[in-house]
């Protein structure tokens, strides 16, 4: 009875070794981060549009005294900056979501989709409808029109995915160190095989490769975000299911089980999830890293492993962090801009080295 | 009641565990002993649904291939050997893992407060805000048994028993904590929940279980109470060891070791 009237009195004072408030403040400050970095971006870039006259014309619906100015202002805003602020916010989120829910379910800090072969699968379905799209796989391209690139690699991390699954699962069980292992393996036989097409391109197409390659969000269009947008989004909102199990997974498989979580579906849920958000974004971005890894790592250093706030946290902090190497991307050497994967690389790799450097001995990578 | 028939267990082709009958009551700790590799372990993993078994394995008279992960967790919590992590969790966020998919038992309101009570159950106070890596392996160990407490925090949950599956749940602790957490063990079992713990130490075993289930080389070798199953003979053939089983005298009654000569 004693117990009883001490948790019936109210203690609100929250349990040491419980982070859930601090978590929940971290994403609250995340949200207006991400506010003000869509807003930076909006207006900020290579041209004087003023994205706050258009967003003010457009609610107060006044008429714009330089007509012609205000159009170009329009079009700038409407069809170039928001398209592309909306898929750095896609990717980004998606790109550092993916990267979460791969760690989680590898149990390994270090786990990417960039590490076990989706990026590269991807890849590869992309590079050979830009090498070969005018020539072998013409019906296709034909048939697709601009759907062609982001279907090719949305179906080739697919394809890499269920490859590694049928590889790494015998008996109904998912074996996570062969998975990681095939990966590597099927990431550098699938690098093996864009190499080869990368050998058979002309130098039109080899511009165009390199830039896809490094990762840009130029090509933003309304129509693109319309195919990745639903796939995006639609992966994002499973992800909230998958969190509980995927932190009963941080205690192995079977404890897993034993603790009531439904292992198989939870990892095959996660793997087509992660796919298809990856497969999305690198048919429209080309390969960005280092979001994926680095943005769960930060964040498990502020809020701690928890996957119900690290997985919306990781989504909110990656879009932010694309929006703004995507705005010094654009503004660094204007009016020409630099491929965001060289900036998200060069940003990203010493912090990273850093976060292991300063945590070494804490972390057990 | 947890019933097995005829359980036997194949890895990779090699039979570890064949044709074993096993039983446990609630109100009862019983134990499952044996030399190193004689299938302690596996067994309780075909026990517990973990590998894949022929034979049949129920739980209070239902089908455990049957249920659902969710259903088997409400009525059996299990620790492992030991539990390598690979993301800084504090102990209290590992504790708390301990309530994803079954139900306590406790009333609604009291489940927060839950991971702080089985940490003073395993005598863990003030240990909530520690991280789990940098917890010894022993203070590790308590820290999974509080979590799996969690679990199944009442023994006994709308009239129907519930069972702790330990696997060697005191290998790593000092004589001190081995004491405590057989106890909560043997607690469990009298407040109506059932145990079934693989042990190494077999006077601990002789203290605590009601039941023994003696293992060799993946069969049954024995099983019954501590009196029956504790002989010379077994020990030597199970154990390929000549021991002497010894038994206390009877209560108050004076007697003299001869190795206390001085």
């Amino acid at each position: 009875m004693a117990e009883q009237s001490i948790a019936g009195a109210g203690r609100v004072m929250a349990a040491d070794g419980d982070r859930s408030a601090r978590a929940r403040l971290v994403i609250l400050l995340l949200c207006l981060a991400l506010v003000l970095c869509v807003f930076l971006s909006l207006t900020s870039g290579a041209s004087d549009a003023s994205a706050v006259r258009v967003i003010r014309d457009w609610f107060t619906g006044a008429m714009p005294a330089d007509a012609a100015l205000a159009a170009r202002d329009q079009l700038i805003v409407y069809d170039i900056r928001m398209p592309r602020v909306l898929l750095g916010v896609l990717i980004g989120a998606a790109l550092a979501a993916c990267g979460a829910v791969m760690q989680g379910l590898f149990r390994n800090p270090l786990a990417d989709p960039g590490l076990i072969g989706v990026s590269a699968g991807s890849s590869l379905g992309a590079v050979a409808i830009i090498v070969l799209g005018t020539t072998w796989l013409a019906p296709v391209t034909l048939a697709l029109g601009t759907l062609a690139l982001p279907l090719a690699a949305f179906f080739g991390g697919l394809a890499v995915t269920l490859l590694l699954y049928a590889i790494a699962t015998r008996q109904g069980r998912t074996s996570v160190a062969t998975m990681l292992l095939a990966g590597i393996a099927i990431s550098a036989l699938a690098m093996a095989l864009t190499g080869i097409l990368i050998f058979m391109a002309d130098d039109r197409q080899l511009r165009d490769l390199t830039f896809w390659q490094l990762g840009s969000l130029a090509g933003a269009t309304w129509p693109k975000i319309g195919t990745v947008g639903p796939v995006i989004v639609l992966a994002l909102s499973a992800m909230p299911f998958l969190s509980r199990g995927l932190n009963a997974l941080a205690l192995g498989e079977a404890t897993a089980g034993h603790l009531g979580i439904p292992v198989q579906r939870l990892k095959y849920t996660a793997i087509v999830a992660v796919s298809a958000a990856v497969g999305a974004s690198v048919a429209v971005s080309g390969g960005i890293g280092f979001i994926g890894i680095v943005v769960p790592h930060v964040l498990r250093l502020a809020i701690g492993p928890d996957n119900r706030y690290l997985l919306p946290a990781s989504a909110l902090l990656g879009a932010s962090l694309l929006l703004l190497a995507d705005a010094v991307a654009r503004t660094i050497v204007a009016p020409a801009e630099l491929p965001i994967g060289i900036v998200t690389a060069v940003a990203g790799a010493p912090f990273f080295l850093w976060i292991l450097l300063r945590k070494r001995g804490v972390i057990d990578l | 009641m947890i019933e097995a028939h005829g359980i036997s267990v194949a890895i990779s082709g090699k039979r570890i565990v064949s044709h074993v009958d096993f039983a446990a009551r609630p109100g009862e700790v019983s134990a499952i002993v044996g030399p190193n590799g004689s299938g302690k372990t596996t067994l309780l993993k075909a026990l517990t649904g973990e590998l894949a078994y022929t034979g049949t394995v129920t739980l209070n008279g239902r089908d455990l291939s049957a249920m659902k992960p969710v259903e088997a967790a409400t009525l059996r919590a299990v620790l492992p050997q030991a539990t390598t992590l690979s993301f800084p969790f504090t102990v209290h966020e590992i504790v708390r893992l301990g309530l994803i998919g079954g139900r306590s038992g406790v009333l609604p309101g009291e489940d927060a407060r839950l991971p702080e009570r089985a940490l003073a159950r395993v005598d863990l106070d003030g240990f909530a805000g520690r991280f789990y890596q940098e917890l010894s392996g022993g203070e590790q160990q308590r820290v999974q048994l509080a979590r799996v407490l969690c679990q199944v925090w009442a023994p006994v949950l709308e009239g129907r028993p519930r069972y702790l599956f330990l696997d060697e749940p005191v290998s790593s602790l000092d004589v001190k904590h081995q004491l405590i957490i057989m106890n909560i063990a043997r607690d469990f079992a009298r407040r109506g929940g059932g145990v079934v713990a693989i042990l190494h130490d077999l006077n601990l075993t002789a203290m605590y279980a009601d039941r023994i289930f003696v293992l060799s080389r993946g069969q049954l070798a024995a099983a019954g109470s501590p009196t029956d199953v504790l002989t010379d003979e077994l020990i030597e053939k199970v154990f390929d060891c000549r021991l002497k089983v010894g038994a206390l005298p009877a209560a108050n009654m004076p007697f003299v070791l001869p190795q206390s000569v001085a």
